[in-house]
């Protein structure tokens, strides 16, 4: 390049000068935080992946009951995953004339892939973590069946037709499953043992689980390639599937991460644009020079665009680093909070980081630089002869696609990307519209007003294209940092709302009729806060309006969960409180023959209101007709049905009550109390599910927390170098009006005026913004219901009047102290 | 605040041993010294000499928008170099108007605000009638709602100057008023200068290299190198 000599000394010397700072200082809090978000998220999130993923003892999981093909193992392996298997049963132990039914789990070489197994070597002992299944010949066994079954800690245990000798206590496994094999206590084995037990036979009741673990991109392939194989019975599970509570938080999270960085990006374009528009006018001179010596208009612009690539390397480069280490720092200061294995930082974010730099920086800072090629070399005589403003879909149009990118990067989610963008897009050229219109509006107000105002209002209407601009992007910083919040708080507020503090962490099943009224007598005399007694009938949904209810269901749907398998039918006088009416009608107490079908399973079997239903029930028949579809909030660990029937139906079948409790930590020991009181009832432990859900909460809220000072800061430091960016026609006009005997103090109130009514504008347009978004965002992308948060809105507009008008008022309280000499040395 | 004033000789500016001088890297540099000046009222100051002598220098010091490194300043007998920035700032809007070589007009104000604007400042409620007939009297009234931009240099300078004299000033520093003028423009600018002080009876002190415009005043205050010659 012919000129890159002279480009560089140029860059140089405006370097030296301080020409750059503002604009490499808001470039580099672009790049810093960007890297530091890419790098955060990005080891946040795999993480909690890999920690996720110990709930499942896998990355993937293939369950079925029956064993898999060799072939379909074999290709696992072919790709480079690692697998383990696992089987489970229940099967009756027999010991000191004690009887006891057990979930039995058998267990391969490698078991558990993720996560680790927790044990007591001796009944007093100490708990320890451990990453292996126990050794063929011995068992592992939860305390209850010990005590259940008058055995101790090297006993032996004989399950079928094997003895195992008991050589642990298991206190937590990583991959126990909140379903039916999780009621009876556990025995774990190896699967070594496992024929010789005798118990799997032709038709018996087993769960086979094959876990898989590997490279993200081999499980990807390996579940694509297997989900056309699968039978009816076989279904995958991973983490974003298994745990519907878990899989959602997470992807929840994962979308703020997201919305986070490309907040931080948003506010930094604006603040780029604004430090290179003020980069752009200090230049004409410069540039007018150049083509008065012969400059030609293409050699200007390349002279520019090379400076400014350079500058953007640099800059990105020196932010990259800063990133780098603020993400250690985070780290550094979560380290309480999270788990001891760190995913390791990725080159991946880093780069993205650099490129993120170097895209902002062209998509923001090029148009305004292109102005520079059209100053008249007549400016060289007429100070005053500016080249007109760059074309605004030149401006909009390069910053909304370098952004749509961005986003899309981000948030790897077109849906979304296009929500932001198109919402931001028209809200955009609406809202430079009305800002225009109003400031238009405001002018034949101004000579009504006192001298003060009137000149605080003349600031921002003296360059109206200027304000419109600063208002916009203050209104978006504003809106962001709004949407941050609201975000935040409604998925904390949701996850609270989830699991409050005394959620449900047992539940008790299998409660005989006779024994209910005692059990409910217990529970109130310790104390213990119960949800109501569901009476419950077992029984399997065959036809929906005479059609066999197969015929109905896709593979791999919750549909197809729910028909495999006896549901819970329950019946009440009216559906449950947290429970909502979606269509049709309630019924009235006593009407029999009713049944209310929950909303995603009705959708799923395309059941409607009117439909009639057909369950097998034992041997026998019932027939219900639809009165209604209800939602229901499935992930708050508080008994949920599908199936609500009106009272009388199911009336002539065996029946048994379910309830669920909380029992803090200190009186565990009422559970076994009960156990042994009511022995045919089974106690369901869900309290470690709940804890690991709640570190993992808490952990993600603490990281969202800190994003959001992070975005915080960001867009504060923005705020001043856009006051910036006007700082030079205000030091010239404050002299100029202090020659005329304008007061510092009385400079000072048109500063505030102007400022506060910039704020409280942009905070006017920024409520309605972040409005806007918030409702696409929750109705379209996060599924979470939609209100309008009226608090946010008001605090806005008094929120962006304090901080821009302060932030204003400091940034510029230069222009005061300067001296008016100014005016005469045309500085 | 110590007052000066001789009743027999009434000055409206007069200096004592006024001097200027910034750090360098090779000492002390002096860009005015010992300047001793008497200057009455009504009387028209010619300040000339190169480029680089002390003329700006010298002008600012004497309006109040720098402070001097030695010396005082009395302007209308107070001593303005021990007043304050607030405390000048009020006298200049109250007995000073300025002109400058690059017209200094706010760019966003039309010519009758740029002109109503110092009026304001100091609280009269007639600017907008003083404006007028000021900017008639240039021969703008028909530019009235012109902003900066779409006037040429000379009709700039006239607003400067209509606002300038708007307020009735005791006392005009103008500095190269037609240095960024064509002659022709230039001398229309003078004139209309020279009418309206003697009109209002402004004490002028005019800064300018241009011997014929400097023959103009009353009398000629030499600079070289910092010193009065
Ligand atoms: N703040 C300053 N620092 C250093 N030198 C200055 C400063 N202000 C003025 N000068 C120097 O003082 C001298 C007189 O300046 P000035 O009063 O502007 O001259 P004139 O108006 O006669 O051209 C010049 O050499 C100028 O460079
Ligand atoms: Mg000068």
């Amino acid at each position: 390049m012919k000129r890159f000599g002279l480009a560089l000394r140029l860059l140089l010397r405006d370097g030296r000068s301080g020409e750059l700072t503002l604009l490499v200082l808001a470039l580099l809090i672009a790049v810093a935080s960007a890297t530091t978000i890419s790098l955060f998220a990005d080891r946040l999130q795999r993480t909690l992946t890999v920690q996720a993923a110990e709930f499942l003892a896998g990355d993937l999981v293939l369950a079925g009951s029956m064993p898999i093909d060799d072939a379909w193992r074999r290709r696992a392996t072919g790709l480079g995953l690692i697998p383990s298997q696992t089987v489970e049963f229940s099967s009756v132990l027999l010991e000191n004339e004690q009887m006891l039914l057990a979930a039995i789990k058998a267990v391969s070489q490698g078991y558990p892939l993720r996560g680790f197994l927790k044990t007591l070597e001796t009944e007093a002992g100490a708990e320890s973590q451990i990453a292996h299944g126990p050794q063929p010949g011995t068992a592992w066994v939860e305390k209850r069946i010990l005590s259940a079954l008058n055995l101790h800690v090297g006993d032996m245990l004989t399950v079928g037709e094997k003895p195992l000798q008991v050589t642990r206590i298991l206190t937590y496994e990583p991959d126990k499953r909140g379903d039916f094999y999780s009621f009876s206590p556990r025995v774990v084995m190896h699967q070594a043992d496992l024929p010789a037990t005798g118990v799997i036979q032709p038709g018996s009741h087993v769960h086979y689980f094959y876990q898989f673990i590997g490279e993200e991109t081999a499980l990807v392939a390996f579940k694509k390639w297997l989900k056309p194989q699968l039978n009816p019975s076989q279904r995958i599970l991973d983490i974003h599937e298994d745990r519907p509570e878990l899989g959602s938080a997470l992807q929840r999270a994962e979308r703020y991460l997201g919305l986070s960085s490309i907040v931080v990006i948003l506010i930094a374009g604006a603040a780029i644009a604004m430090a290179a528009g003020r980069y752009t006018e200090r230049h004409f001179n410069t540039s007018a020079l150049l083509r008065c010596l012969g400059c030609k208009q293409r050699e200007i612009f390349r002279l520019y665009t090379v400076q400014f690539l350079v500058l953007g390397m640099l800059t990105s480069a020196i932010g990259c680093l800063l990133g780098w280490l603020g993400q250690l720092g985070l780290f550094y200061v979560l380290k309480p909070l999270l788990p001891q294995q760190l995913a390791n930082p990725s080159l991946l974010a880093v780069v993205f980081g650099f490129v993120t730099g170097m895209a902002i920086l062209l998509g923001f800072a090029l148009p305004p630089l292109l102005r520079l090629q059209k100053v008249s070399p007549l400016r060289v005589l007429r100070r005053d002869l500016e080249p007109l403003p760059a074309k605004a879909w030149l401006i909009y149009g390069l910053a909304i696609a370098i952004m749509s990118v961005l986003v899309w990067r981000y948030s790897n989610d077109w849906q979304m990307t296009a929500g932001i963008v198109g919402i931001g897009l028209s809200s955009l050229l609406v809202l430079g519209l009305l800002v225009t219109g109003m400031l238009k509006l405001l002018r034949p107000w101004l000579p009504k007003l006192g001298l003060t105002w009137r000149f605080g209002l003349q600031g921002l209407l003296r360059n109206s294209r200027a304000s419109v601009s600063q208002i916009l992007a203050f209104s978006i910083t504003l809106a962001a940092m709004s949407l941050s919040f609201t975000v935040r708080s409604d998925l904390i507020d949701q996850w609270r709302q989830q699991l409050p503090e005394r959620a449900p962490n047992y539940f008790a099943l299998n409660i005989i009729p006779a024994q209910q009224p005692a059990f409910a007598q217990d529970l109130l005399r310790a104390g213990i806060d119960s949800s109501a007694f569901y009476p419950v009938v077992r029984g399997r949904l065959v036809e929906i309006n005479t059609e066999a209810v197969q015929k109905r269901v896709s593979k791999d749907s919750q549909g197809e969960a729910a028909i495999h398998r006896e549901l819970s039918l329950t019946w009440a006088p009216a559906i449950p409180a947290d429970n909502s009416i979606t269509s049709g009608e309630a019924w009235s107490a006593d009407q029999a023959g009713w049944v209310s079908v929950e909303q995603k399973l009705a959708d799923n079997l395309g059941i409607k209101v009117g439909d009639d239903l057909r369950f097998t029930v034992g041997g026998a028949q019932v027939s219900a007709r639809v009165a209604n579809i209800r939602s229901l909030q499935w992930d708050t660990m508080k008994p949920n049905f599908y199936m609500i029937f009106s009272p009388g139906t199911l009336n002539d079948f065996p029946l048994t009550y379910l309830t669920s409790f909380y029992v803090p930590d200190a009186e565990k020991n009422l559970l076994n109390q009960l156990l042994k009181t009511y022995p045919a009832t089974t106690i369901l432990d869900v309290d470690q599910i709940l804890k690991q859900f709640k570190t993992i909460l808490m952990q993600l809220t603490q990281a969202i927390d800190l994003l959001l000072y992070f975005a915080l800061a960001a867009g504060f430091t923005v705020l001043f170098a856009a006051v910036y960016a006007t700082l030079d026609d205000r030091i010239r006009q404050g002299a100029l009006l202090r020659t005329l005997g304008a007061r510092r103090d009385w400079l000072r109130k048109t500063h505030l005026v102007e400022f506060g009514v910039l704020g409280a504008s942009a905070g006017i347009l920024a409520a309605a913004i972040s409005q806007a978004i918030l409702y696409v965002l929750y109705s379209r992308v996060m599924h979470i219901p939609y209100e309008p948060s009226w608090l946010a809105a008001a605090t806005l507009p008094g929120i962006g009047m304090l901080s821009v008008g302060l932030a204003g008022y400091w940034g510029v309280r230069a222009v005061v102290d300067q001296s008016p000499l100014r005016v005469l040395r045309r500085l | 605040m110590q007052t000066h004033s001789e009743p027999n000789n009434p000055s409206i500016i007069e200096t004592r041993n006024l001097g200027k001088s910034v750090p360098s890297s090779e000492g002390e540099l002096h860009i005015l010294s010992s300047v001793d000046l008497i200057i009455k009222p009504g009387e028209s100051i010619a300040v000339v000499g190169e480029s680089g002598s002390g003329k700006t220098t010298l002008l600012s010091l004497l309006a109040g928008l720098d402070t001097p490194t030695s010396g005082s300043v009395f302007i209308k007998g107070r001593d303005i170099t021990v007043m304050n920035e607030d405390g000048r700032a009020a006298l200049r809007n109250e007995l000073i108007g300025f002109v400058f070589q690059s017209f200094q007009l706010l760019p966003g104000l039309t010519a009758l605000e740029n002109v109503m604007l110092p009026l304001e400042l100091s609280g009269d409620g007639n600017a907008e009638a003083a404006a007028r007939a000021l900017l008639e009297r240039v021969g703008l009234a028909r530019r009235l709602t012109h902003t900066p931009k779409q006037l040429s240099g000379g009709e700039q300078q006239r607003v400067a100057l209509a606002r300038a004299f708007v307020t009735r000033p005791a006392i005009l520093f103008a500095d190269e008023p037609t240095g960024n003028l064509d002659s022709k423009t230039g001398a229309h600018v003078i004139d209309l200068l020279f009418e309206l002080n003697r009109e209002q009876h402004t004490t002028l002190v005019l800064v300018t290299h241009d011997a014929s415009l400097a023959a103009r005043c009353g009398r000629m205050i030499g600079l070289a190198a910092g010193r009065m010659l």
